[in-house]
């Protein structure tokens, strides 16, 4: 794996801008909240000094100078870091009391509040520390000023930014490096997809993809992917099918064709009429065939009907059984037909006729003589959809078969020596009611077969 | 018959050319639209046979462009667009017929002939009586009857028999009669029509000497007496 690879891999730059985007906003929190230390530290300091100043002026005046002095020796006593500094002067500005120095250099702020600079002894030794400080008069002419140094505040607060700083920067780099490996990942994933779907189409469509790991997005893909597999498998497997059936069935009179023809042209007699014509009949079987096999991948490959004009179904299912009725009388089976008048439905009636021709026409063919056939229409309530029901009483369709006769050149066993056909009359039957939005299902007629037909 | 055929495939045009001369019909043969369409202005043809996708002017153009000119010779288009809907296309840009190839030879000359004799011998007056040797058809009281005897016969019966004698003397072909007179253009795969047509040969030949109705080898059916040109 290379590092470029996964460096440019969609999953690291979206995470590295993602940290990117974490990061502003963590700043921003983090700069919110140290404005708000200091702003908070600040005012208590502020507080405490005003509370001092007026602490100075209580004491003042119930104490006088003296009281005052003798306050600000005891607070200064204190050996505390944090304490306050005091300064008490009189009228003239001269230092009267407390351990400030007379004059430091003043900075004054808006408020009233002073800042200045100043070495504080810590522990031994001299700091620079900076200091506020507020002045109040105490009365007769006596001011004083209170002053606390805030460097442990400066120190609290940055110790907090900086902390939080360096746990920002840490997070950003495990981040990066998070985003790293998982973008690694994921490109392993997709090289490993990859491979095996190469390998899959470089001619093993019976492979599948391998499903390991937990469950996932690529499971799930893998998973998607099989199963498109397995459906482009199963169409190649019904093209091959087709064309080995077209091969087989078309080769055999084509075979047939051809002696003939060999046969013709080594013989010294002239050419005898009937034998041609029997060559142009199997010429034109070989035609029609061909015609239904376009007929059936036209129907099959064009989108279905959207609306046809309307067609008088009944009027148009009487055609039929009277086009064949002829064919019925000759082997005497009974047509009973079932058909109430004037039932329209919409599609195509050239195709429609062909349809229920197929049926009929195959019901015959298996029909016993003296058997029955009977056509029979149900039409649903307001006329929404038309159910055509064709009954024989010939041999049926045993129900394993029942899917198979659907199939393009398919033909019952049994019935490939004994009646002639091509094996598409039903496959045209299909992709009609298809085409119509209707299906076509068969049952038993017990004993026969029954051809049902539902167009909506 | 003079035909004009207008076809881009070679080998397709020459064999109906040779078939139509073998019949013994005249035939000028275009190889495209453009020039089918000179070949129809210079000359007046009986029949035209067009087909739907040639170069430079493809058929139901053609047709169009003639039919605006006004020039009504019927036309046949020979194509191998068979859907429905193709078909009427063809029929509403003005052709009179229609034929998907691959065809037989005898349906495309049986249809020929149709359109030809159509225009030959114009229906002026819508006759009321049909006549084919002893055999009559009164069309106002549907009446059939030969020589002496009256034939009755089942409605469809009688529109087959109009058919046929409105085209007596002609080849008529199964898929001409399924046509015209069931009024649905279908395969029926079986010899459905052979049925009805021995029915109806049963009812005006059976007892009579000189049979009407004869089977033409690989075409179809023909009416009449005798043969005649």
């Amino acid at each position: 794996m290379q590092i470029r690879e996964v460096v440019s891999s969609l999953t690291f730059r979206y995470i590295v801008k993602y940290m990117m985007v974490l990061s502003a906003a963590v700043f921003l929190v983090l700069g919110a909240f140290y404005l708000y230390f200091s702003y908070t530290s600040f005012k208590a300091l502020g507080d405490n000094v005003v509370d001092e100043l007026d602490t100075l002026q209580l004491v003042y005046r119930g104490q006088g100078l003296e009281g005052v002095d003798q306050y600000i020796a005891d607070q200064t006593a204190l050996p505390s870091v944090n304490r306050f500094y005091y300064l008490v002067t009189d009228a003239t500005g001269a230092k009267v009391a407390g351990d400030l120095p007379a004059a430091p250099r003043y900075q004054e702020f808006d408020d009233g509040w002073l800042g200045f600079e100043m070495d504080v002894q810590n522990w031994g030794k001299a700091v620079d520390v900076d200091f506020v400080a507020l002045p109040a008069a105490l009365g007769d002419g006596y001011r004083a000023m209170v002053a606390s140094d805030y460097a442990d505040i400066e120190e609290r607060a940055q110790l907090v930014f900086q902390t939080l700083f360096r746990v920002m920067i840490v997070t950003l780099i495990l981040g990066i490096i998070g985003g790293f490996f998982s973008a690694a990942r994921a490109l392993d994933q997709v090289e490993q997809l990859n491979q095996e779907i190469s390998r899959i189409v470089r001619g093993e469509p019976g492979q599948r993809i391998k499903i390991d790991g937990e469950a996932g997005y690529f499971r799930a893909l893998a998973m998607v992917m099989n199963q498109m597999l397995e459906q482009m498998e199963t169409l190649m497997q019904g093209v091959r099918r087709v064309s080995d059936n077209i091969a087989h069935d078309l080769r055999t009179p084509l075979t047939r064709m051809r002696n003939d023809l060999s046969q013709l042209r080594n013989r010294k007699t002239p050419v005898e009429g009937a034998q041609l014509e029997g060559l142009i009949e199997e010429c034109d079987d070989l035609l029609s065939t061909f015609n239904a096999l376009l007929r059936i991948s036209a129907l099959e490959s064009g989108s279905p009907l959207a609306s046809g004009a309307e067609v008088d179904l009944s009027a148009l299912l009487h055609d039929v059984v009277e086009l064949y009725e002829p064919i019925a009388h000759e082997r005497d089976i009974t047509l009973l037909v079932e058909v109430p008048s004037s039932q329209k439905c919409r599609g195509e009636a050239d195709l429609l006729v062909q349809m229920f021709a197929n049926i009929l026409d195959n019901a015959l063919k298996y029909t016993p003589e003296k058997g029955c056939i009977r056509v029979n229409l149900c039409t649903g309530l307001n006329g929404a959809g038309h159910k055509v029901t064709i009954s024989d009483s010939g041999p049926g369709i045993p129900a394993v078969e029942r899917k198979n006769v659907f199939r393009r050149f398919y033909r019952v066993e049994s019935s490939r020596t004994e009646h002639p056909g091509h094996g598409l009359g039903l496959s045209l039957v299909q992709a009609i009611a298809q085409y119509h939005n209707g299906t076509v299902a068969l049952g038993s007629n017990n004993p026969g077969l029954q051809v049902r037909v539902e167009l909506p | 018959m003079n035909v004009l055929l207008v076809e881009d495939d070679k080998q397709v045009g020459d064999f109906i050319v040779s078939e139509l001369r073998e019949a013994g019909h005249s035939c000028v043969h275009c190889h495209d639209g453009e020039g089918g369409h000179q070949a129809a202005i210079d000359a007046s043809f009986d029949v035209m046979v067009i087909d739907r996708m040639m170069p430079r002017m493809d058929g139901l153009t053609l047709i169009n462009t003639l039919r605006e000119a006004g020039d009504y010779t019927p036309v046949l288009v020979l194509s191998a667009l068979g859907d429905v809907d193709d078909r009427v296309q063809g029929l509403q840009c003005g052709a009179d017929d229609y034929l998907v190839k691959p065809f037989a030879m005898a349906e495309l000359l049986a249809r020929l002939e149709v359109l030809y004799r159509r225009v030959k011998v114009p229906a002026a007056d819508e006759p009321t009586k049909l006549t084919v040797a002893d055999l009559t058809m009164d069309l106002l009281r549907q009446h059939v009857q030969r020589d002496e005897t009256v034939i009755s016969l089942q409605p469809r019966e009688y529109k087959l028999l109009e058919y046929l004698m409105r085209h007596a003397g002609q080849v008529v072909t199964r898929a001409m009669l399924l046509e015209h007179v069931w009024g649905y253009h279908f395969d029926p795969q079986t010899n459905v029509i052979d049925v009805h047509i021995s029915r109806l040969r049963q009812k005006i030949d059976k007892d009579f000497e000189h049979p009407l109705l004869s089977t033409v080898r690989g075409a179809g059916y023909r009416l009449g007496a005798e043969i005649d040109g």
